[in-house]
């Protein structure tokens, strides 16, 4: 009986951190559902809203990671402007129904990086230090990004964000912020501080922090009026209902703007996708598990080509708010999708309440999840070694400079460019007359060797070349070895097994094969005495 | 547990250094806000001509010298007063080369790229540009007349676009600078002046006045011969360099700015409506009206064209949003073509005798 009652009392605890976390993702992601359609895609707030429901609920069904977390995106909800506002009006009908068909035409795009699998494969070129920088340039991101909110501001930017702009924002909130906003602010986030330091407490410091907020908020509101503190709140949400059916807009009439909105829809499916891989891998990493990809590829694909139906904006991984499940601790799907269940019914029941959540609290929220993703401990091991300090930082600054978009960009190129330099420079030392070759032996990898081999030649000494630690040889290596091998400078040993010298003394022999030495000259195989014959005849120079 | 007190302590510190902060630089702007404007020559009289006071109604003097019969409008507070008077200020000297202190423009320099730009430069005498007789002129980008259809629809963007958004992309494109936020009281004054402007020209909302905006002059306008860079170099040379310096990079004589550049790093950016690629009827437009100073109108529309098709031509930085390799690639130009250009000359030239860049 007792056993029973332990049991049931850790299944009710377990209950229980769900329903605080899925509790706490929910309140976290509307504010980020409202503000990321409202001001950055130029759409209706429910938009972002059943992104941050059907898209994390869609997501939680078909991707079997633990820690992902979907629905509406900074980024994306970007582009989505970007690419619709030289075409439409915003909050337009017509401007509506191209938002639900570029989000479609992104989720088919998606689908098929999901079918051809080396374009899905492709997607995996991102390095851990890219990944690490655009994180720690993503944090930046969102505290400078919430910086006039948090100030109660207007927002300043449509849809750029350059660092300088953002540095105007800041002195813009110490010279004419609203002082109630920046005192709710500074209030919701030292009470997340204070609480976030008790170590049973931890998972309950964002839903302290927003309470505190909002009672302050409302405290002011009742002595001074919102006439006169003028802090912005959630607003009204009573309209919403559980799901809106919409259809995108494929008329023959708009066939001009939809063929306009593709490479739209493209950059906004390697959006997605980018982010969607980096953010798994690396959360997935956190937390001491492995995620495949391709499933979180088709995961996307799927809900992007179901959620236009629905009213929504795309969907894809979220960097901040996956770090909160993390911080959070509790890695389960059942808590993620808890959480799209949570936000529906908190907006369909508790509008009225949540109407009064102020901005700047919320805009404070985001701001120490952004401070949360600029951790030392995940910079410091990158800033050990040269190289990857320039792909790390590379990355970190194109997030600041650039966009999200360009700092993926960015960080792949950097991340190959590391990678093959480390491959093409091989560890090759001359220990007496052995030439030790510890690396790989191909194109890239050739001019270095073969500038030590040389060096090594010219005093005059007959080489023995160990490649009994090289990783890989391609053909290029294999029919340099082979020449290095026919000058008769040089032996091939393999002191460890002998097994890769036969293959290399095969592949030797099958890439002079290739060349045509042991054919004659009708095509059929040569007899061993031409072939040695042969053999012998390049060896020997003609005079 | 001592380390996480600390570090608890620090991050409270740290709010509360910030809460201070934006207390401190809150009451020094409220101190501004409160104290006397010194006005600028161009202010003081301007202002003075159009009787402006505190006063429970407002009369214009302007109507009534033309020979009108005023209306009573809503009259002006002391706190409206002062903003309207750095209102004129920031439109007369935007730089403040005439401030004591850069917070008496609102730090306006902040939002400007350049060193040479102010928004007198297009917006010509306070924006409101009058002939001797006080006739208002064609194209002169009136101030007041554009605040009168302020929230009209953008016809460029389609987009409803407030007196304040558009204040903005002046400062982003125009001035190849950054957006000041739109509750900032650089942006508040200004609308209060132009708003002032408006109320002491008569003029009405939504209506359509000659003064307001450009005179554009499209290809249609010409004898269709085609705009020319070589002509352009030729007029320019002629009418222009005097003053804009032979590569239209401004003159500056004793630290004060005596024509602005109107190409290289002080000069609007290639988002700006005046870059002759992205429009190109504004530039010539405010060229043939506005240019040069005592001799307007003068020039032939085609003329008017090819200037701007030269200048536009010459190296000047990319907008923001034309992305870091377009704004790497101008900034390059920007470096390298004027030195080279300038040692050409200086080979090239008869006697030796180069026209030196004036004073820059």
């Amino acid at each position: 009986m007792r056993a029973l009652a332990l049991r049931w009392g850790t299944a009710l605890g377990g209950f229980n951190s769900h329903l605080v976390v899925g509790l706490t993702l929910a309140l976290v992601t509307l504010p980020q559902a409202v503000a990321f359609s409202v001001t950055l895609a130029g759409v209706p707030p429910h938009f972002g809203i059943y992104a941050a429901i059907w898209g994390v609920l869609f997501c939680a069904l078909l991707n079997p990671s633990p820690v992902f977390h979907g629905g509406p995106n900074t980024a994306m909800s970007a582009a989505v402007g970007v690419t619709l506002l030289p075409l439409s009006a915003p909050f337009g009908a017509e401007y509506m129904g191209l938002a639900l068909t570029l989000g479609l035409l992104c989720g088919l795009i998606q689908l098929l990086f999901w079918l051809i699998r080396p374009l899905g494969r492709m997607l995996d070129l991102i390095s851990e230090p890219v990944i690490n920088g655009m994180i720690c340039g993503i944090g930046l991101f969102l505290i400078f990004r919430s910086l006039t909110t948090f100030g109660g501001l207007p927002l300043n930017t449509e849809v750029e964000w350059p660092l300088w702009i953002a540095w105007q924002s800041f002195l813009a909130v110490l010279e004419i912020g609203n002082p109630y906003a920046i005192e709710i602010g500074l209030i919701t986030l030292a009470t997340c501080i204070v609480v976030q330091q008790v170590e049973r407490l931890k998972s309950w410091a964002i839903l302290a922090g927003i309470a505190a907020g909002t009672l302050y908020s409302e405290y002011l509101n009742r002595k001074y009026g919102l006439g006169s503190t003028l802090v912005e709140q959630i607003g009204n949400l009573s309209s919403i209902r559980p799901f809106t059916a919409s259809v995108p807009t494929f008329s023959q009439e708009a066939m001009h703007d939809i063929v306009a909105i593709v490479p739209g829809a493209v950059t906004l499916a390697l959006l997605g996708l980018f982010q969607t891989v980096a953010a798994l891998r690396r959360m997935s990493r956190k937390a001491g598990g492995y995620a495949d990809t391709r499933a979180a590829i088709f995961s996307d694909a799927v809900t992007n080509c179901a959620l236009p139906f629905l009213s929504s904006l795309p969907s894809c991984a979220s960097f901040n708010r996956m770090w909160l499940v993390h911080k959070l601790g509790i890695h389960s799907r059942v808590t993620i999708a808890m959480s799209a269940v949570l936000l529906l019914l908190l907006v369909l029941f508790f509008a009225r309440a949540i109407a009064v959540i102020p901005m700047p609290a919320m805009a404070a929220i985001i701001m120490l999840l952004g401070c949360n993703m600029l951790k030392w401990e995940d910079i410091k091991p990158h800033v050990t070694n040269k190289r990857e300090a320039v792909v790390f930082f590379g990355a970190f600054l194109s997030v600041l400079f650039l966009d999200l978009f360009g700092a993926v960009l960015v960080g792949a190129v950097l991340a190959i460019a590391y990678s093959k330099w480390e491959q093409a420079h091989p560890n090759v030392s001359l220990t007496g007359n052995v030439l030790k070759i510890r690396g790989n032996i191909y194109y890239g990898s050739l001019p270095v060797i073969e500038r030590i081999y040389h060096d090594a030649l010219a005093r005059g000494e007959r080489l023995v070349i160990d490649f009994s630690q090289a990783y890989y040889i391609d053909p290029e290596g294999l029919r340099w070895l082979a020449a290095a091998k026919n000058t008769g400078h040089a032996a091939l040993i393999d002191r460890r097994s002998g097994i890769d010298r036969r293959a290399v003394a095969a592949a030797a022999a099958a890439a002079e094969r290739r060349s045509g030495w042991d054919r004659r000259t009708d095509g059929r195989p040569a007899t061993p005495s031409e072939r040695r014959a042969r053999r012998d005849r390049r060896r020997k120079p003609q005079l | 547990m001592i380390a996480k007190l600390w570090k608890t302590g620090i991050a409270l510190a740290a709010l509360g250094g910030l809460y201070a902060l934006s207390i401190y630089k809150h009451a020094e702007r409220d101190e501004m806000r409160a104290a006397p404007v010194a006005l600028t020559p161009g202010c003081a009289d301007k202002l003075a001509r159009y009787g402006l006071v505190a006063d429970k109604f407002y009369r214009s003097p302007y109507v009534k010298a033309r020979g009108g019969e005023p209306r009573a409008a809503r009259g002006y507070s002391a706190d409206d007063l002062r903003a309207i008077e750095r209102g004129c200020n920031i439109i007369d000297d935007t730089q403040g080369e005439l401030a004591k202190t850069s917070l008496e423009r609102w730090n306006a320099t902040r939002f400007i790229r350049g060193t040479q730009l102010k928004c007198d430069n297009c917006h010509q005498q306070q924006g409101d540009k009058q002939d001797a007789h006080g006739n208002r002129l064609k194209g002169s980008i009136s101030l007041g007349a554009s605040w009168v259809m302020a929230d009209m629809y953008d016809r460029f963007t389609g987009l409803l676009l407030p007196y304040e958004l558009r204040q903005m992309q002046c400062f982003i494109n125009s001035s190849n600078g950054y957006k000041p936020n739109i509750a900032d009281d650089l942006i508040r004054d200004v609308t209060a002046y132009s708003r002032f402007l408006s109320a002491a020209l008569d003029l009405r909302i939504a209506n359509h006045y000659e003064e307001q905006g450009i005179d554009e002059i499209a290809a249609s306008d010409t004898l269709k011969q085609g705009d020319d860079y070589v002509r352009g170099e030729a007029i320019y040379r002629q009418k222009c360099a005097a003053c804009h310096g032979p590569q239209a990079q401004g003159k500056v004589v004793n630290r004060r700015v005596f024509a602005p550049a109107i190409a290289g790093p002080n000069s609007w950016n290639m988002q700006s409506r005046n870059y002759f690629y992205f429009v190109n009827t504004i530039l010539p437009g405010f060229i043939c009206r506005n240019m040069p100073l005592g001799q307007e109108n003068t020039l032939s529309n085609q003329e008017c064209r090819d200037i701007a098709y030269f200048i536009s031509n010459l190296p000047r930085p990319a907008g923001d949003k034309q992305g870091p390799l377009m704004a790497l690639q101008q900034q390059l130009l920007m470096g390298v073509i004027p030195p080279l250009v300038r040692a050409t000359e200086r080979v090239t030239a008869p006697n030796g005798t180069s026209i030196r860049e004036g004073d820059e």
